[in-house]
C-alpha cells in the first residue's frame, strides 16, 4: 500500500518535471564558524516538504555544493558534518532562480561526546591534509592525493622524500627505496596500508620498498611521528601509513596516462637479455634434492646481452567509484600500471684499509652500467556498506605486482690484490661481470573492517587483515670473465720504456641463484571508543587489542658453473656465452643448506588503553600499550653443532602521553612523550655464516640480538592560517637503547649487533604559504645523532690492531634536509606549476670497519618540475620532469669516491581524464 | 678372508713397529702397549658425531659428514685407512691427530678415487691439529651446502702441525689457515692439486710459523701464499718460508690470475730463503700491499724455467698466448726485485720432465732430489733471522730446496 503511494508520488513528480519543466539551481558553500576554513565533505540533503523526494550531495574541496535543474518548490536543507552542529534551513526555489547560500557550521563541543562511523573530511585534497594534521591526536604530516597528482612524483617513495623529516634510502640500482623517518634507518619505521602493517617481500628485512606503490592509488600518506597506544609500537622513527582511495560520495571516473623517457637512454643504449629460458624454479626444486644437474640444465640466453634503444616508459591508470543502493553501498576500483625504463652509470670503487698509512685507499676501480625495467601494477578495491547510521562494514583490498629486470655490466680493475696490482696507469687485473637479474613481487593486503555504534557514546570497531607478500627472484646469473694488463719492458730498466700486454679474456665463473620468499600475516584488531562529556569537556576513552600471526618462509638455492678445463689443464678462453663450456660444481645446489633458507614466525599480542581529555584550551592524552612478541626461526644446517631454531619472547610496556595547548583556533602547541621499539629483521637472528673465499672475513647472523627500545620526546608548534597553508615548527629527541647496526665484531666478522645507546634529535620546520597565485611549500630538517661502535684500530708504532669505540652519527642519518617547492596556481586559467628543489646534506650511508673512516653520501641538490593545465572540463594535460640538475649521488670516505651514481634526467608527459 | 689375513699382517707389523720404536726410546727393559681408550671398532662410520681412535691396519668407511665435537678427539694410529663416501667431510671442533709412519702412513681417500670427491678436514674451530705421515688424496669439491671445501681448513689461533704428509690430487686450497693459527708445515708433498683455482699453502690473517722442506708440484694457483687481513692488520702474518721446492705451479687458473711459487701481500711478512722455483708461471711476488720489510727478507732462492718463453693455447678458441718466463721470476706488477744471492740456473733435479701446464690429478715421475752438479748445493742462507723459532730438525740448509744433500729435508 505504502509502496503504491510512493510510486504514484514519484510518478507525479516525474510528470511534473517533464510537463512543466520549471527548474531552479541551488548552490552554496560551507565554512567553519571558528576557523573560517572551507568545509569539504559536508553531507547535504535537500528534501521536499512532504519528504517525497530527497536529493543528496557532498561539498567539494572548497566547501562548495550545487544542485542543478531541480524542480521549483519548497525544500528543507539539512547539512551534517562530524564535529559540527547539524544545520537546517527552509528554502523556496522559484523558476529559473539561482540561489546561493553561505553557510557557517558551528563547531560543537557537544559533538565530542558523539561517536560517528563516518569521516567527513575530504581526504584527497591538501585542505583535508591540513585538517588531518590539525585534528590528529598525535604529531603527523599528511600528503593528499591531489598534492601527489600535481607533484613530479609517480610512486610513494618519490612523494615521501618531499615530506618534512623524511629522506629516502635508495640502492645503487635505483630500484629499491625505503623511508628514513627522522634520520633513522628503515628498520626503525613501519609501513602500514590503511592503518595496518603490511608484509614485506624483502627476503631479509621487514620493510617494503615504496617504489612499487603507484601514488595514483593513494588517497593520502600519513607520517605519524609520535605513537598513540592504539598504534603498533614498533616504530621509533615513525609510521608511514598509505591510505588507499575510498569510495567517493558522487560518481568518479578518472583515467590517466603518460609517456616518458630517461635521458640516460638518449646517451647510451639499453642492455637487455632474453627472459624466455629463465627457469622459475631451481633445479632441485624441479627435480628433487638428490637429482644431479648437468651443464645443459642452465640456460644461456639470459646471459646473451643485447644493446638496444630503450622503449619509452609509460603509465596508465583508471579509477571508478560510485555509491549505490541509496548511498548505502560504496564501491571504488583503481588500477595503475607503470612500465618504467631507467638505469644508472656508476663509479663503484672498492676502498680498502691501507695498513701502513692507517688510512683507506682505493684498491679497485670499477664502472657499472645498469639497465632496468620495472613494471608495476597496483589494483585497489574498496567496498563499504552502511547498514544504517550506526553500522558500517568496509572491505579494502590492495594488490601490487612488480616485475623487475636488470642487466648489469661491471668492469673492475684492481690496484692491488692477489692477482697483482697496478704499476702504471692502464695496467692491472680486470674482472668483467655481466649480470642478469629478474624478480617478481606480489603484495596482497585484504582488510575487512566494521564500525558499530552501540550507544550514542560507544563505538566498537574491528578489523581482520590478511596480508601476503612474496618475491621470486629466479636464476640470477653473473657471468664473470677476466683478463690482465701488464707492462712489458723492452730493456732491463724497470723504469725504462715499456709496452702493454693484455692476456686473453678467461671464462672464470657463473654463479646462478634462485631465491623466493613468502611472508603471511593474519591480523585481528578490535577497539572500543567511549565518548563522554564532563561539563563542557570531552573525554574519549579507547581500549583495544591486536593479535598478529606471521609466518615467513625463505628459500634460496645456488649453483656454481665453473669453466671446464681444457684437455691440457689450461683454463678456457672466453669468446661468448654460447660457446662457453662449463661444469656444474655443485650439481645438487645448496640442498637444504643455503644460508638464506629459513622459516621465521612472529606472533604479536597487544592490548592498550588510552584516554583523551578535550577542553576548549587544551587536549590531554595518555595511555599505555602492552606488546608481547614471540618470534623465532628454524633453519636446516649441515653443521651438527649449529643452532637451528630459536624462540624469543619479550614483553614491552609502552606508555604515551601528549598534550596539546590551543593557543588560538588556528594554532596550537603540542608536547609528546612515548616509548616504542624496533624488532630485529628476521634474517639477522638466523645464525648463518657466509665465509669469504678470498679473505678471512665472515658475515654472520646473531641469534642473541635484542630489540631496540626508545624513549621519544616531541614538541611542535603549528599554525594553520587557511586552506592549504600551514606552519609547523617542531623538535624531537630520542634515546635508543640497543640500536642495531652491522659492525665488525672481532675486526674480521661482520655481524648485526646491539650498540649500547644511541641518541638522535632534531628540528623540523614545514610551511606552505600562498600569495595570490603564487605559493611556496617547503620543509627543513636538521638532525644530529650519536652512536658508538667498535672499529678496527691499528697502532702502527705499537704494531697492534685492537677494537676501539668510534662515536659517529647513526647509519642513514642526513644532517640537513631542505625541500622547497615554488607553486603557481591559477584557478581561472586552470594551471598549476610546481618547481621542486631538494637539498640533502651529508649522511653516513655505511659504516666502515676501520676507525675514523665511514662512507658518507655527499651533499646534493636536485630539481624537478611538474605542471598541469586543464584543457577542458574533462581533460588535464600534465608534464613531469625529474632530476633536471643531473644530480649524481656520490658516496665518499674522506676524499675517496666509493660510489658515484648518475641517473640522468627523466621526462614524462601525460593526460588525465575526469568524468 | 683375504682381507682379514691382510689386516692381521698389518697389525702384526704395526705392533712390531710400535715395539721397536718404544724400545728405542725406552730406558727400561720392559715394554707395554697402551690400548687406545676409545677404539673405533665398526668399519662404517656415519655422522653426526665421532670420537676415538682409528686403529692400525683397519679400513674404515665414512658414509656421511662427521663432526668431532669440542672436547672430543679423532686420533688415528699409523696405518689406518679411511675411505670417504658420498662426498662427505670431516668437521673438527675438538682435536685432530693423525699420526702415521713412513712405513705405515694414515690414508684418507674417496671411494671415487678422483680429484675433488671428499670434503677434507674442516677444522675452523678445532682445538689442535696434528697430521704426520698421512696421505690425503682426492680432496675438495662441493660440500652438502654447495660450498667449496679446502683439504685442511683452520680458522682459529691453535697449533697446526702438518709434517711429512702427502696431499694428492685435491681441489681448491690444500692447507688454508687463518685467524692466528700457529703453523708448522714441514716436509710435505703436495701434488697436482687445484682444478682451475686453489693455492697449495694459503696462510692468512695473523698466522705465524714455518713452512719448510715442502714440495709443491703442479698446483693450480700458488705454491705458498701469505696475507694478513686488511681489516685486522695486526697481528701480522709472519711466516718463515725456506727450503721449499715449487715446480710447475700457477698455470691452470689462466693468465689473468697468475699463480706463483711464493706470494706475499696484504701486509704479511715472509722470510723467503733457499727455495727452488722451477717452471712456475711466476716466481716470487711481493705485492704492492705487502709489508715493505719483505723487500729485504728474501734471498738465496733459485729460479729456473726450462724454456725462455712458454706458449699456452686454447685450441677450442683457436687462440694462444706466449709468456716470457724469465721476466716472471719477479713479476713486474709487484715490488719484489732480484737480489744478488739469488740463483738463476737449472737446479739439476735427479729426474725432471720439464713440465709446465698439466691437468689436475696428473701423475708424475719427477724426482726433485739434486744431482751433485746442482748449483743449488751450497747456495743457501742458514743465518737469516727468523720470525719464529726454527722447528727442531728443520733448520735452514746450506743447500736449496726441499732435498738438501745432507738428507735432512723432505723424506718422501
Amino acid at each position: 500500500m505504502r509502496f503504491i503511494k510512493a510510486s504514484l508520488t514519484l510518478l507525479a513528480l516525474t510528470l511534473s518535471i517533464h510537463l512543466f519543466a520549471q527548474t531552479a539551481t541551488f548552490k552554496g558553500s560551507f565554512k567553519s564558524d571558528k576557523s573560517k576554513q572551507p568545509l569539504g565533505g559536508v553531507m547535504v540533503k535537500l528534501s521536499t516538504e512532504n519528504k517525497t523526494k530527497t536529493l543528496t550531495t557532498v561539498s567539494d574541496n572548497e566547501g562548495n555544493f550545487i544542485f542543478k535543474n531541480i524542480p521549483t518548490g519548497e525544500y528543507k536543507l539539512k547539512a551534517k558534518s562530524a564535529g559540527f552542529g547539524e544545520y537546517e534551513k527552509h528554502v523556496n526555489l522559484k523558476e529559473n532562480q539561482v540561489l546561493f547560500v553561505d553557510i557557517e557550521l558551528i563547531e560543537k563541543i557537544t559533538n565530542l561526546e558523539t561517536v560517528s562511523v563516518f569521516t567527513k573530511i575530504n581526504q584527497e585534497n591538501e585542505n583535508g591534509s591540513r585538517l588531518n594534521e590539525k585534528n590528529a591526536t598525535n604529531i603527523m604530516n599528511v600528503v593528499s592525493a591531489k598534492a601527489m597528482e600535481r607533484s613530479p612524483d609517480i610512486n610513494a617513495a618519490n612523494v615521501l622524500q618531499r615530506i618534512s623529516g623524511v629522506t629516502i634510502q635508495k640502492n645503487s640500482g635505483g630500484d629499491e627505496a625505503y623511508a628514513i623517518v627522522r634520520g633513522l634507518e628503515p628498520r626503525y619505521s613501519n609501513t602500514l596500508v590503511n592503518g595496518v602493517k603490511i608484509t614485506s617481500p624483502d627476503e631479509k628485512a621487514r620493510y617494503v620498498s615504496l617504489d612499487i606503490i603507484p601514488s595514483d592509488l593513494l588517497q593520502k600518506i600519513e607520517i605519524s611521528k609520535t605513537l598513540l597506544p592504539e598504534m603498533e609500537g614498533d616504530a621509533i622513527g615513525g609510521t608511514v601509513n598509505l591510505v588507499m582511495k575510498d569510495a567517493p560520495d558522487s560518481m568518479v571516473l578518472k583515467a590517466t596516462s603518460s609517456i616518458g623517457y630517461s635521458q640516460l637512454f638518449f646517451d647510451r643504449k639499453y642492455t637487455t637479455f632474453s627472459k624466455s629460458d629463465i627457469q622459475q624454479k631451481s633445479f632441485i626444486e624441479r627435480n628433487g634434492l638428490t637429482a644431479q644437474a648437468t651443464p645443459s640444465d642452465f640456460s644461456r640466453s639470459n646471459l646473451d646481452f643485447k644493446q638496444v634503444q630503450a622503449l619509452p616508459s609509460g603509465t596508465l591508470g583508471v579509477t571508478y567509484g560510485k555509491r549505490f543502493l541509496n548511498n548505502k553501498l560504496g564501491f571504488l576500483i583503481a588500477d595503475n600500471f607503470q612500465n618504467q625504463y631507467f638505469g644508472v652509470n656508476s663509479i663503484f670503487n672498492t676502498i680498502s684499509p691501507d695498513i701502513y698509512k692507517n688510512l683507506p685507499f682505493i684498491s679497485d676501480v670499477a664502472v657499472r652500467y645498469f639497465s632496468s625495467q620495472q613494471l608495476n601494477n597496483g589494483l585497489t578495491t574498496h567496498v563499504d556498506y552502511n547498514i544504517n547510521d550506526h553500522n558500517k562494514i568496509v572491505l579494502n583490498n590492495l594488490f601490487l605486482y612488480t616485475n623487475f629486470s636488470q642487466a648489469r655490466t661491471e668492469i673492475d680493475t684492481a690496484y692491488v690484490g692477489g692477482n697483482g696490482g697496478r704499476t702504471v696507469p692502464g695496467t692491472g687485473p680486470i674482472t668483467n661481470t655481466y649480470s642478469s637479474i629478474t624478480n617478481h613481487q606480489f603484495l596482497e593486503n585484504m582488510k575487512l573492517s566494521g564500525k558499530h555504534i552501540l550507544s550514542k557514546h560507544l563505538l566498537v570497531d574491528w578489523a581482520g587483515v590478511f596480508s601476503l607478500a612474496t618475491k621470486r627472484a629466479p636464476d640470477r646469473a653473473d657471468l664473470v670473465v677476466n683478463t690482465k694488463i701488464d707492462t712489458v719492458h723492452s730493456t732491463n730498466n724497470t723504469n725504462g720504456p715499456y709496452t702493454f700486454r693484455k692476456t686473453p679474456y678467461y671464462f672464470d665463473d657463473i654463479p646462478r641463484s634462485w631465491q623466493h620468499n613468502r611472508d603471511v600475516d593474519y591480523d585481528f584488531i578490535a577497539n572500543a571508543t567511549n565518548k563522554t562529556k564532563i561539563k563542557d569537556n570531552g573525554l574519549e576513552i579507547k581500549v583495544g587489542g591486536l593479535y598478529r600471526h606471521k609466518d615467513r618462509n625463505n628459500r634460496a638455492d645456488q649453483y656454481d658453473l665453473k669453466p671446464t678445463a681444457n684437455a691440457d689443464g689450461s683454463k678456457q678462453y672466453f669468446t661468448n656465452i654460447n660457446t662457453a663450456q662449463w661444469l656444474v660444481f655443485n650439481p645438487t645446489g645448496n640442498g637444504n643448506f643455503n644460508a638464506n633458507n629459513y622459516v621465521a614466525h612472529e606472533n604479536i599480542t597487544a592490548g592498550y588503553g588510552q584516554a583523551k581529555f578535550t577542553n576548549k584550551n587544551f587536549d590531554l592524552f595518555g595511555g599505555v600499550r602492552i606488546e608481547n612478541t614471540d618470534q623465532g626461526f628454524n633453519i636446516q644446517s649441515e653443521s651438527y653443532t649449529q643452532i637451528t631454531h630459536a624462540s624469543i619472547s619479550y614483553l614491552d610496556v609502552l606508555p604515551s602521553v601528549m598534550f596539546k595547548y590551543k593557543l588560538a583556533p588556528k594554532s596550537s602547541i603540542r608536547l609528546a612523550y612515548f616509548k616504542s621499539i624496533s624488532r630485529p629483521n628476521y634474517y639477522e637472528l638466523v645464525p648463518y655464516t657466509i665465509p669469504s673465499n678470498t679473505t678471512s672475513n665472515d658475515e654472520q647472523g646473531n641469534p642473541n640480538l635484542k630489540h631496540s627500545v626508545a624513549d621519544n620526546f616531541d614538541i611542535r608548534y603549528e599554525l594553520f592560517p587557511k586552506g592549504e597553508e600551514e606552519i609547523l615548527i617542531g623538535a624531537f629527541y630520542k634515546q635508543i637503547q640497543d640500536p642495531i647496526e652491522y659492525v665488525y665484531v672481532d675486526n674480521t666478522t661482520y655481524s648485526p649487533q646491539n650498540l649500547g645507546n644511541a641518541t638522535i634529535g632534531g628540528i623540523e620546520i614545514a610551511c606552505t604559504k600562498y600569495w595570490g597565485n603564487f605559493g611556496i611549500t617547503g620543509n627543513y630538517t636538521y638532525i644530529k645523532s650519536n652512536v658508538s661502535s667498535p672499529k678496527s684500530y691499528t697502532d702502527l708504532v705499537a704494531g697492534t690492531t685492537t677494537q676501539k669505540l668510534q662515536s659517529r652519527p647513526m647509519q642513514g642519518q642526513t644532517d640537513n634536509t631542505l625541500n622547497v617547492s615554488l607553486l603557481y596556481k591559477n584557478e581561472k586559467k586552470k594551471v598549476f606549476v610546481q618547481l621542486a628543489y631538494q637539498y640533502l646534506g651529508k649522511s653516513l650511508t655505511l659504516v666502515y670497519p676501520v676507525y675514523g673512516a665511514d662512507y658518507y653520501q655527499q651533499p646534493q641538490s636536485s630539481l624537478s618540475l611538474s605542471a598541469e593545465k586543464d584543457l577542458n572540463q574533462h581533460f588535464i594535460a600534465f608534464g613531469k620532469f625529474n632530476n633536471l640538475l643531473n644530480t649524481t649521488t656520490t658516496t665518499k670516505i674522506n676524499n675517496l669516491v666509493g660510489i658515484s651514481d648518475s641517473f640522468r634526467p627523466s621526462y614524462s608527459l601525460g593526460l588525465r581524464y575526469a568524468y | 678372508m683375504k682381507k682379514s689375513k691382510l689386516s692381521i699382517l698389518v697389525a702384526a707389523v704395526a705392533i712390531t713397529t710400535a715395539l721397536v720404536s718404544c724400545s728405542k726410546n725406552s730406558t727400561s727393559t720392559g715394554t707395554s702397549v697402551i690400548p687406545p681408550s676409545n677404539p673405533i671398532s665398526t668399519d662404517s662410520i656415519a655422522g653426526p658425531f665421532v670420537k676415538g681412535t682409528l686403529l692400525t691396519g683397519r679400513t674404515y668407511y665414512v658414509t656421511s659428514d662427521i663432526t668431532v665435537k669440542a672436547g672430543d678427539s679423532l686420533i688415528s694410529q699409523a696405518g689406518a685407512t679411511v675411505i670417504v663416501e658420498n662426498h662427505s667431510k670431516i668437521v673438527v671442533q675438538g682435536v685432530l691427530q693423525l699420526v702415521g709412519t713412513s712405513a705405515l702412513p694414515v690414508v684418507f681417500n674417496s671411494k671415487e678415487n678422483t680429484p675433488g670427491t671428499w670434503g677434507g678436514f674442516q677444522c675452523d674451530s678445532a682445538q689442535a691439529v696434528t697430521i704426520k705421515w698421512a696421505k690425503l688424496i682426492n680432496t675438495g669439491g662441493p660440500d652438502a651446502s654447495g660450498g667449496t671445501t679446502k683439504t685442511l681448513f683452520v680458522s682459529a689461533p691453535i697449533n697446526v702441525d702438518v709434517e711429512d704428509s702427502w696431499f694428492l690430487n685435491g681441489q681448491d686450497d690444500i692447507i688454508r689457515t687463518q685467524k692466528g693459527a700457529k703453523v708448522t708445515i714441514l716436509r710435505n708433498t703436495i701434488i697436482s692439486s687445484g682444478s682451475t683455482d686453489g693455492e697449495a699453502i694459503n696462510i692468512k690473517s695473523g698466522c705465524t710459523g714455518t713452512v719448510a722442506y715442502n714440495v709443491v708440484f703442479s698446483q693450480a694457483g700458488s705454491g705458498i701464499k701469505l696475507e694478513t687481513s686488511a681489516t685486522a692488520p695486526f697481528p701480522q702474518t709472519k711466516i718463515d718460508v725456506y727450503n721449499n721446492t715449487v715446480v710447475a705451479c700457477g698455470w691452470r687458473r689462466g693468465l689473468a690470475e697468475p699463480g706463483r711459487c711464493v706470494s706475499i701481500g696484504v701486509g704479511a711478512k715472509g722470510n723467503v730463503y733457499n727455495n727452488i722455483s722451477v717452471n712456475n708461471y711466476q716466481g716470487l711476488e711481493i705485492f704492492l700491499d705487502a709489508d715493505s720489510s719483505d723487500l729485504a727478507s728474501h734471498g738465496n732462492n733459485l729460479f729456473y724455467a726450462s724454456k725462455t718463453n712458454y706458449t699456452i693455447a686454447d685450441t677450442t678458441a683457436g687462440k694462444s698466448d706466449t709468456i716470457s718466463l724469465t721476466s716472471n721470476f719477479y713479476p713486474g706488477d709487484g715490488m719484489g726485485k732480484k737480489v744478488s744471492s739469488d740463483v738463476f740456473a737449472n737446479p739439476m733435479f735427479t729426474t725432471f720432465n720439464n713440465d709446465f701446464l698439466l691437468p689436475n690429478g696428473a701423475t708424475t715421475t719427477n724426482i726433485f732430489t739434486l744431482m751433485s752438479s746442482s748449483p743449488a748445493i751450497g747456495a743457501g742462507n742458514t743465518t737469516f733471522s727468523p720470525f719464529n723459532i726454527f722447528p727442531t730438525g728443520a733448520l735452514p740448509n746450506k743447500d736449496l730446496g726441499a732435498y738438501p744433500t745432507d738428507g735432512s729435508g723432505n723424506k718422501h
